[in-house]
Protein backbone atom coordinates (compact mmCIF):
# COMPACT_ATOMS: atom_id res chain seq x y z
CA UNK A 1 0.00 0.00 0.00
CA UNK A 2 1.17 3.46 -0.78
CA UNK A 3 0.90 5.63 2.29
CA UNK A 4 0.98 9.39 2.66
CA UNK A 5 4.25 10.59 4.04
CA UNK A 6 4.04 10.53 7.83
CA UNK A 7 4.15 13.89 9.57
CA UNK A 8 7.24 13.82 11.77
CA UNK A 9 6.41 13.92 15.47
CA UNK A 10 8.78 16.74 16.21
CA UNK A 11 7.11 19.21 13.89
CA UNK A 12 4.41 21.73 14.67
CA UNK A 13 2.52 22.98 11.66
CA UNK A 14 2.08 26.74 11.66
CA UNK A 15 -0.26 28.64 9.37
CA UNK A 16 0.73 32.29 9.19
CA UNK A 17 -1.63 35.23 8.54
CA UNK A 18 -0.61 35.33 4.87
CA UNK A 19 -1.78 31.67 4.62
CA UNK A 20 1.75 30.40 4.15
CA UNK A 21 2.72 27.34 6.16
CA UNK A 22 5.84 26.48 8.01
CA UNK A 23 7.03 23.97 10.55
CA UNK A 24 8.26 25.14 13.91
CA UNK A 25 10.82 23.67 16.23
CA UNK A 26 10.26 21.48 19.22
CA UNK A 27 7.39 22.15 21.60
CA UNK A 28 5.73 22.20 23.99
CA UNK A 29 5.73 25.96 24.22
CA UNK A 30 3.20 28.60 25.23
CA UNK A 31 1.23 30.35 22.52
CA UNK A 32 2.69 33.68 23.62
CA UNK A 33 6.28 32.47 23.25
CA UNK A 34 5.57 30.93 19.87
CA UNK A 35 3.86 34.09 18.62
CA UNK A 36 6.73 36.29 19.80
CA UNK A 37 9.32 33.94 18.30
CA UNK A 38 7.52 34.27 14.98
CA UNK A 39 7.82 38.05 15.26
CA UNK A 40 4.22 38.98 16.12
CA UNK A 41 2.89 41.06 18.98
CA UNK A 42 0.39 38.94 20.95
CA UNK A 43 -2.01 41.92 21.19
CA UNK A 44 -2.28 42.00 17.41
CA UNK A 45 -3.08 38.36 16.73
CA UNK A 46 -5.39 35.58 17.81
CA UNK A 47 -4.42 31.94 17.68
CA UNK A 48 -6.34 28.76 16.86
CA UNK A 49 -4.96 25.39 17.85
CA UNK A 50 -6.37 22.54 15.79
CA UNK A 51 -9.29 24.74 14.80
CA UNK A 52 -10.15 26.02 18.27
CA UNK A 53 -9.30 29.46 19.70
CA UNK A 54 -6.81 29.32 22.56
CA UNK A 55 -5.38 31.84 25.01
CA UNK A 56 -1.79 33.16 25.06
CA UNK A 57 -0.97 31.04 28.07
CA UNK A 58 -2.18 27.81 26.46
CA UNK A 59 0.45 25.32 25.37
CA UNK A 60 1.03 24.07 21.84
CA UNK A 61 2.77 20.80 21.12
CA UNK A 62 4.55 19.20 18.25
CA UNK A 63 1.51 17.41 16.91
CA UNK A 64 -0.62 20.58 16.82
CA UNK A 65 -1.67 22.65 13.89
CA UNK A 66 -1.44 26.30 14.92
CA UNK A 67 -3.08 29.08 12.96
CA UNK A 68 -2.07 32.69 13.56
CA UNK A 69 -4.70 35.24 12.63
CA UNK A 70 -3.79 38.89 12.41
CA UNK A 71 -6.34 41.38 13.71
CA UNK A 72 -6.33 43.94 10.94
CA UNK A 73 -8.37 47.09 11.17
CA UNK A 74 -11.34 47.18 8.87
CA UNK A 75 -12.96 50.63 9.36
CA UNK B 1 -11.40 5.63 13.99
CA UNK B 2 -8.55 8.01 13.79
CA UNK B 3 -5.15 6.49 13.77
CA UNK B 4 -2.08 8.32 12.61
CA UNK B 5 -2.55 11.50 10.67
CA UNK B 6 -6.10 12.29 9.64
CA UNK B 7 -6.30 12.63 5.92
CA UNK B 8 -7.87 16.08 5.98
CA UNK B 9 -6.13 18.18 3.37
CA UNK B 10 -7.43 21.52 4.63
CA UNK B 11 -7.25 21.13 8.38
CA UNK B 12 -9.93 23.80 8.39
CA UNK B 13 -12.86 22.11 10.05
CA UNK B 14 -13.41 22.86 13.71
CA UNK B 15 -12.50 20.05 16.07
CA UNK B 16 -15.76 18.88 17.54
CA UNK B 17 -14.58 17.45 20.81
CA UNK B 18 -11.70 19.56 21.98
CA UNK B 19 -9.02 17.72 23.88
CA UNK B 20 -8.72 19.60 27.15
CA UNK B 21 -5.78 18.32 29.13
CA UNK B 22 -3.55 20.60 31.18
CA UNK B 23 -2.39 22.42 28.14
CA UNK B 24 -5.65 24.36 27.97
CA UNK B 25 -6.32 26.99 30.68
CA UNK B 26 -9.81 26.79 32.20
CA UNK B 27 -12.64 29.31 32.42
CA UNK B 28 -12.78 31.07 35.79
CA UNK B 29 -16.55 30.68 35.91
CA UNK B 30 -17.26 27.17 34.67
CA UNK B 31 -13.87 25.48 34.12
CA UNK B 32 -14.60 24.90 30.43
CA UNK B 33 -11.73 25.45 27.96
CA UNK B 34 -10.73 29.14 27.93
CA UNK B 35 -10.78 31.06 24.65
CA UNK B 36 -9.84 34.45 26.07
CA UNK B 37 -7.36 35.63 28.67
CA UNK B 38 -7.65 39.17 29.98
CA UNK B 39 -4.08 40.07 30.85
CA UNK B 40 -5.06 43.02 32.99
CA UNK B 41 -7.30 41.09 35.35
CA UNK B 42 -5.81 37.65 34.75
CA UNK B 43 -9.28 36.33 34.01
CA UNK B 44 -9.89 33.34 31.71
CA UNK B 45 -13.23 32.86 29.96
CA UNK B 46 -14.73 30.06 27.88
CA UNK B 47 -16.72 30.66 24.71
CA UNK B 48 -20.12 31.06 26.40
CA UNK B 49 -18.87 33.21 29.26
CA UNK B 50 -16.76 35.37 26.96
CA UNK B 51 -19.75 36.11 24.71
CA UNK B 52 -21.99 36.80 27.71
CA UNK B 53 -19.34 39.10 29.20
CA UNK B 54 -18.96 41.17 26.01
CA UNK B 55 -22.72 41.56 25.62
CA UNK B 56 -23.15 42.50 29.25
CA UNK B 57 -20.40 45.12 29.08
CA UNK B 58 -21.96 46.69 25.98
CA UNK B 59 -25.35 46.71 27.72
CA UNK B 60 -23.71 48.32 30.78
CA UNK B 61 -22.09 51.03 28.64
CA UNK B 62 -25.42 51.76 26.98
CA UNK B 63 -27.25 51.89 30.30
CA UNK B 64 -24.69 53.86 32.31
CA UNK B 65 -24.20 56.46 29.59
CA UNK B 66 -27.87 56.51 28.64
CA UNK B 67 -26.95 55.92 25.00
CA UNK B 68 -30.28 54.44 23.98
CA UNK B 69 -33.71 55.29 25.39
CA UNK B 70 -37.16 53.82 24.77
CA UNK B 71 -38.58 54.89 21.43
CA UNK B 72 -35.17 55.41 19.82
CA UNK B 73 -34.53 54.49 16.22
CA UNK B 74 -30.89 53.43 16.31
CA UNK B 75 -29.20 53.48 12.93
CA UNK B 76 -25.94 51.56 12.71
CA UNK B 77 -23.19 52.98 10.51
CA UNK B 78 -22.43 49.64 8.92
CA UNK B 79 -19.27 49.54 6.84
CA UNK B 80 -19.27 45.75 6.73
CA UNK B 81 -15.89 45.75 8.47
CA UNK B 82 -15.22 43.96 11.73
CA UNK B 83 -16.24 46.60 14.23
CA UNK B 84 -19.58 47.55 12.74
CA UNK B 85 -20.38 43.88 12.06
CA UNK B 86 -19.84 43.05 15.72
CA UNK B 87 -21.82 46.14 16.75
CA UNK B 88 -24.80 45.03 14.68
CA UNK B 89 -24.67 41.46 16.01
CA UNK B 90 -24.49 42.64 19.63
CA UNK B 91 -27.19 45.31 19.35
CA UNK B 92 -29.48 42.84 17.58
CA UNK B 93 -28.94 40.41 20.47
CA UNK B 94 -29.65 43.06 23.11
CA UNK B 95 -32.57 44.65 21.30
CA UNK B 96 -35.38 42.40 22.60
CA UNK B 97 -34.60 43.52 26.14
CA UNK B 98 -35.25 47.17 25.32
CA UNK B 99 -38.57 48.95 25.09
CA UNK B 100 -39.73 49.93 21.63
CA UNK B 101 -36.29 50.49 20.16
CA UNK B 102 -35.89 50.13 16.42
CA UNK B 103 -32.69 49.06 14.71
CA UNK B 104 -31.59 49.59 11.11
CA UNK B 105 -28.38 50.19 9.19
CA UNK B 106 -26.83 52.58 6.69
CA UNK B 107 -23.76 51.99 4.55
CA UNK B 108 -21.57 54.62 2.93
CA UNK B 109 -19.84 53.77 -0.34
CA UNK B 110 -16.85 56.11 -0.43
CA UNK B 111 -15.64 54.70 -3.72
CA UNK B 112 -12.39 52.98 -2.70
CA UNK B 113 -11.53 50.46 -5.41
CA UNK B 114 -10.39 47.02 -4.31
CA UNK B 115 -11.54 47.59 -0.74
CA UNK B 116 -15.12 48.70 -0.39
CA UNK B 117 -16.69 46.14 -2.75
CA UNK B 118 -16.01 43.25 -0.36
CA UNK B 119 -17.14 45.04 2.78
CA UNK B 120 -20.35 46.26 1.12
CA UNK B 121 -21.18 42.70 0.06
CA UNK B 122 -20.54 41.59 3.59
CA UNK B 123 -22.82 44.37 4.95
CA UNK B 124 -25.60 43.31 2.57
CA UNK B 125 -25.39 39.69 3.73
CA UNK B 126 -25.49 40.67 7.37
CA UNK B 127 -28.58 42.90 7.23
CA UNK B 128 -30.35 40.23 5.22
CA UNK B 129 -29.49 37.63 7.84
CA UNK B 130 -30.86 39.83 10.64
CA UNK B 131 -33.80 41.17 8.64
CA UNK B 132 -32.95 44.83 9.18
CA UNK B 133 -33.78 47.79 6.97
CA UNK B 134 -30.67 48.94 5.15
CA UNK B 135 -30.00 52.15 3.22
CA UNK B 136 -26.91 52.97 1.19
CA UNK B 137 -25.49 56.26 0.01
CA UNK B 138 -22.42 56.92 -2.12
CA UNK B 139 -19.91 59.76 -2.33
CA UNK B 140 -20.67 59.89 -6.04
CA UNK B 141 -24.35 60.51 -5.35
CA UNK B 142 -23.66 63.12 -2.65
CA UNK B 143 -20.47 64.82 -3.79
CA UNK B 144 -20.22 63.96 -7.48
CA UNK B 145 -17.20 61.67 -7.38
CA UNK B 146 -15.45 58.78 -5.67
CA UNK B 147 -12.93 59.17 -2.84
CA UNK B 148 -10.31 57.62 -5.14
CA UNK B 149 -10.90 60.42 -7.67
CA UNK B 150 -10.86 63.17 -5.02
CA UNK B 151 -7.61 61.91 -3.54
CA UNK B 152 -5.52 61.76 -6.71
CA UNK B 153 -2.24 63.40 -5.78
CA UNK B 154 -3.23 64.13 -2.19
CA UNK B 155 -3.18 60.63 -0.68
CA UNK B 156 -1.48 61.73 2.55
CA UNK B 157 -4.62 63.74 3.41
CA UNK B 158 -6.83 60.70 2.83
CA UNK B 159 -8.16 60.21 6.35
CA UNK B 160 -9.01 63.85 7.00
CA UNK B 161 -10.67 64.29 3.59
CA UNK B 162 -12.57 61.03 3.96
CA UNK B 163 -13.50 61.90 7.55
CA UNK B 164 -15.12 65.19 6.57
CA UNK B 165 -17.03 63.63 3.66
CA UNK B 166 -18.08 60.56 5.67
CA UNK B 167 -19.40 62.68 8.52
CA UNK B 168 -21.66 64.54 6.13
CA UNK B 169 -22.69 61.36 4.32
CA UNK B 170 -23.58 59.63 7.57
CA UNK B 171 -25.62 62.61 8.73
CA UNK B 172 -27.56 62.69 5.48
CA UNK B 173 -28.10 58.91 5.50
CA UNK B 174 -29.15 58.81 9.16
CA UNK B 175 -31.47 61.75 8.62
CA UNK B 176 -33.11 60.10 5.62
CA UNK B 177 -33.56 56.90 7.61
CA UNK B 178 -35.29 58.81 10.39
CA UNK B 179 -32.65 58.00 13.01
CA UNK B 180 -32.72 59.35 16.54
CA UNK B 181 -29.26 57.86 17.29
CA UNK B 182 -26.38 57.03 14.97
CA UNK B 183 -24.30 54.12 16.31
CA UNK B 184 -20.70 53.64 15.16
CA UNK B 185 -18.37 50.69 15.75
CA UNK B 186 -15.53 52.64 17.42
CA UNK B 187 -13.76 50.34 19.87
CA UNK B 188 -11.47 50.83 22.85
CA UNK B 189 -8.36 50.88 20.66
CA UNK B 190 -9.86 53.59 18.43
CA UNK B 191 -10.91 55.68 21.40
CA UNK B 192 -7.57 55.33 23.19
CA UNK B 193 -5.78 56.27 19.95
CA UNK B 194 -7.95 59.38 19.65
CA UNK B 195 -7.19 60.43 23.22
CA UNK B 196 -3.47 59.98 22.61
CA UNK B 197 -3.56 61.80 19.27
CA UNK B 198 -5.39 64.76 20.75
CA UNK B 199 -2.78 64.93 23.50
CA UNK B 200 0.02 64.75 20.91
CA UNK B 201 -1.63 67.59 18.99
CA UNK B 202 -2.23 69.62 22.12
CA UNK B 203 -5.90 69.74 21.28
CA UNK B 204 -7.55 69.98 24.69
CA UNK B 205 -10.98 71.12 23.47
CA UNK B 206 -11.15 68.13 21.16
CA UNK B 207 -9.93 65.82 23.90
CA UNK B 208 -12.78 66.68 26.24
CA UNK B 209 -15.42 67.22 23.62
CA UNK B 210 -17.56 64.17 23.36
CA UNK B 211 -18.57 63.44 19.80
CA UNK B 212 -22.05 62.74 21.09
CA UNK B 213 -22.48 66.09 22.77
CA UNK B 214 -20.69 68.45 20.41
CA UNK B 215 -23.58 68.28 18.05
CA UNK B 216 -26.32 68.42 20.62
CA UNK B 217 -29.60 69.20 19.04
CA UNK B 218 -28.03 70.06 15.73
CA UNK B 219 -27.09 66.69 14.34
CA UNK B 220 -28.29 63.22 15.17
CA UNK B 221 -26.41 62.18 18.33
CA UNK B 222 -23.67 59.62 17.77
CA UNK B 223 -23.18 56.72 20.13
CA UNK B 224 -20.26 54.29 20.47
CA UNK B 225 -21.52 51.22 22.36
CA UNK B 226 -18.22 49.33 21.80
CA UNK B 227 -16.01 52.05 23.28
CA UNK B 228 -14.83 49.78 26.12
CA UNK B 229 -14.41 46.62 24.03
CA UNK B 230 -10.92 46.09 22.61
CA UNK B 231 -10.17 45.32 19.00
CA UNK B 232 -8.91 41.92 20.04
CA UNK B 233 -12.10 41.13 21.96
CA UNK B 234 -14.13 42.09 18.89
CA UNK B 235 -12.00 39.78 16.75
CA UNK B 236 -12.52 36.91 19.20
CA UNK B 237 -16.27 37.61 19.39
CA UNK B 238 -16.58 37.44 15.60
CA UNK B 239 -14.39 34.37 15.36
CA UNK B 240 -16.50 32.53 17.95
CA UNK B 241 -19.62 33.29 15.90
CA UNK B 242 -18.05 32.16 12.65
CA UNK B 243 -18.46 35.74 11.45
CA UNK B 244 -14.78 36.43 10.95
CA UNK B 245 -13.88 37.38 7.41
CA UNK B 246 -10.43 38.24 6.21
CA UNK B 247 -11.30 41.64 4.82
CA UNK B 248 -8.75 43.86 3.15
CA UNK B 249 -7.27 46.83 4.97
CA UNK B 250 -8.18 50.32 3.76
CA UNK B 251 -5.46 51.18 1.21
CA UNK B 252 -5.18 54.74 2.55
CA UNK B 253 -4.56 53.71 6.18
CA UNK B 254 -0.78 53.66 5.72
CA UNK B 255 -0.70 57.44 5.35
CA UNK B 256 -2.21 58.27 8.70
CA UNK B 257 -0.68 59.41 11.99
CA UNK B 258 -3.22 57.08 13.52
CA UNK B 259 -1.35 54.13 12.05
CA UNK B 260 1.79 55.06 13.97
CA UNK B 261 -0.10 55.76 17.18
CA UNK B 262 -1.89 52.45 16.77
CA UNK B 263 1.34 50.48 16.56
CA UNK B 264 2.82 52.33 19.50
CA UNK B 265 -0.22 51.82 21.73
CA UNK B 266 -0.48 48.15 20.77
CA UNK B 267 3.07 47.47 21.89
CA UNK B 268 2.54 49.47 25.10
CA UNK B 269 -0.66 47.54 25.80
CA UNK B 270 1.22 44.31 25.32
CA UNK B 271 3.95 45.31 27.79
CA UNK B 272 1.67 47.12 30.22
CA UNK B 273 -1.81 45.58 30.06
CA UNK B 274 -4.50 48.17 30.76
CA UNK B 275 -2.72 51.07 29.03
CA UNK B 276 -5.65 51.79 26.71
CA UNK B 277 -8.18 51.74 29.53
CA UNK B 278 -5.92 54.04 31.54
CA UNK B 279 -5.92 56.53 28.67
CA UNK B 280 -9.71 56.48 28.69
CA UNK B 281 -9.71 57.05 32.45
CA UNK B 282 -7.38 60.03 31.99
CA UNK B 283 -9.78 61.48 29.50
CA UNK B 284 -12.72 61.00 31.87
CA UNK B 285 -10.83 62.74 34.70
CA UNK B 286 -9.76 65.67 32.52
CA UNK B 287 -13.34 65.97 31.31
CA UNK B 288 -14.61 66.11 34.88
CA UNK B 289 -12.04 68.79 35.77
CA UNK B 290 -12.89 70.84 32.70
CA UNK B 291 -16.65 70.62 33.03
CA UNK B 292 -18.09 74.03 32.38
CA UNK B 293 -14.68 75.70 32.34
CA UNK B 294 -13.81 75.53 28.68
CA UNK B 295 -15.15 78.36 26.61
CA UNK B 296 -18.09 77.25 24.59
CA UNK B 297 -17.52 77.80 20.93
CA UNK B 298 -20.32 79.98 19.60
CA UNK B 299 -22.59 78.14 17.21
CA UNK B 300 -22.46 79.68 13.78
CA UNK B 301 -23.81 78.66 10.46
CA UNK B 302 -21.85 78.07 7.29
CA UNK B 303 -22.23 80.93 4.85
CA UNK B 304 -22.46 78.52 1.95
CA UNK B 305 -24.49 75.53 3.10
CA UNK B 306 -26.09 76.57 6.38
CA UNK B 307 -24.72 73.64 8.39
CA UNK B 308 -23.59 74.59 11.87
CA UNK B 309 -19.85 75.17 12.16
CA UNK B 310 -17.28 77.09 14.17
CA UNK B 311 -16.08 79.51 11.48
CA UNK B 312 -17.47 81.38 8.52
CA UNK B 313 -17.42 78.41 6.18
CA UNK B 314 -17.71 74.78 7.27
CA UNK B 315 -14.97 72.19 6.77
CA UNK B 316 -16.98 70.46 4.08
CA UNK B 317 -17.50 73.57 1.96
CA UNK B 318 -13.82 74.50 2.41
CA UNK B 319 -12.83 71.02 1.29
CA UNK B 320 -15.22 70.97 -1.66
CA UNK B 321 -13.49 73.99 -3.18
CA UNK B 322 -10.21 72.06 -3.31
CA UNK B 323 -11.51 68.76 -4.66
CA UNK B 324 -10.49 67.94 -8.20
CA UNK B 325 -13.51 68.17 -10.41
ZN1 LIG C 1 -17.17 29.38 31.30
ZN1 LIG D 1 -20.83 74.54 4.50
Amino acid sequence: MHKALPVPDYCMKIILPDKSCRDAGPGPVTVETLVRDLGFDPVGVIVARNGTLVTEDAVVENTDEVRIIRIAHGG
Amino acid sequence: MRSGSSGSPTGDEAVACDDVPVKTPRCDRCSGPAVFHDKKTGRHLCREHFIADIEKRVADTIRSKNLIIPGDHVVIALSGGKDSTALLMILARLLPSWDSVRLSAVTIDEGIAGYREDTIRSADRLVMQYGLDHASISFTELFGGTLDAFLKGREPEACSVCGILRRKALNVAADRAGATKLATGHNLDDEAQSVFMNVLRGDLPRLVRDSGSDSKGRFIPRIKPLMFISEKEIAVYLMLHGAWADLPECPYAVHALRGEVRGMLASLESKYPGTMLHLMESKTRIEAQCAGRLEEEPVRHCRECGDSCSGEICQLCTLKKTLSQ
